[in-house]
């Protein structure tokens, strides 16, 4: 957000086509990282904390690599033991739906569920 | 500008965390409150909590754009774990989480405020 700031207004209030943010591109990174991260991995209360939260980093830092300029973002991942409890997730928004949008993927294997959803809020 | 002005500033354009919990708790308690859980009626919950807090926010009439997500889980003794990585203006921008229980499940809404 500095740069836009030091590099002098440029008064965008929409963002062009290219730089979007597009959720079916997010939503195969986000597949990508939980795959790769998650497979084979066990529901272990000790590591779990830390995982949850490399994994956060993890798919914001890709998402800032993926190159969305002046888009400010909120990743939020959930992970649980697979009980046989049953869950529920809703998320709702107050933004301007020209402009911000929301990607989510969600991993399963037997120990454990990973749901991680992704926003993109565009600053003007 | 001299510290008191900066903290005034502040105070009235960044993320007011503690308003915003007070409307959390109200949105569960009212939705939830004194309830067991049911499969065929969590959807309905979800969305309640989800709307009720929304449309509070929006009433503050501050120029935030807020994003609201709620969980809502069945105690079995399961584990669950909520992280979130965010990417914005550290001075203007928060979040505020809330976790509730009672005997038969848990609910924990997230709501992130974001400057516009």
């Amino acid at each position: 957000m500095e740069g836009a700031q030091s590099g002098g207004n440029t008064y965008l209030i929409r963002p062009n086509y290219q730089h979007k943010f597009k959720p079916s591109v997010v939503k195969e990174c986000i597949r990508d990282i939980l795959r790769e991260q998650l497979s084979g991995v066990l529901y272990d209360p000790d590591d779990i904390p830390v995982l949850s939260r490399s994994l956060a980093d993890c798919i914001k830092g890709k998402l800032k690599d993926v190159g969305f300029d002046r888009y400010k973002l909120v990743v939020q991942v959930v992970i649980g033991e697979q009980r046989g409890e049953g869950v529920r997730m809703a998320a709702r928004c107050f933004w301007d739906a020209d402009t911000d949008n929301y990607a989510q993927d969600i991993f399963m294997n037997d120990s454990l569920f990973c749901v991680a959803a992704a926003f993109g809020i565009y600053y003007y | 500008m001299n510290l008191h002005c900066k903290w005034i500033l502040y105070t009235l354009t960044a993320f007011d965390a503690d308003d915003v919990f007070g409307i959390i708790k109200e949105s569960v308690e009212g939705t939830m409150g004194g309830n067991i859980f049911q499969q065929n009626r969590v959807d309905q919950w979800t969305s309640n909590v989800v709307e009720l807090c929304l449309s509070q926010l929006s009433k503050l009439g501050k120029p935030f754009k807020y994003i609201v997500t709620c969980i809502i889980m069945q105690r079995n003794g399961a584990g669950l774990q909520t992280a979130s990585s965010c990417f914005w203006d550290d001075t203007t921008d928060g979040s505020c989480t809330f976790k509730w229980e009672n005997e038969s499940m848990h609910c924990i809404v997230t709501v992130f405020g974001l400057a516009i």
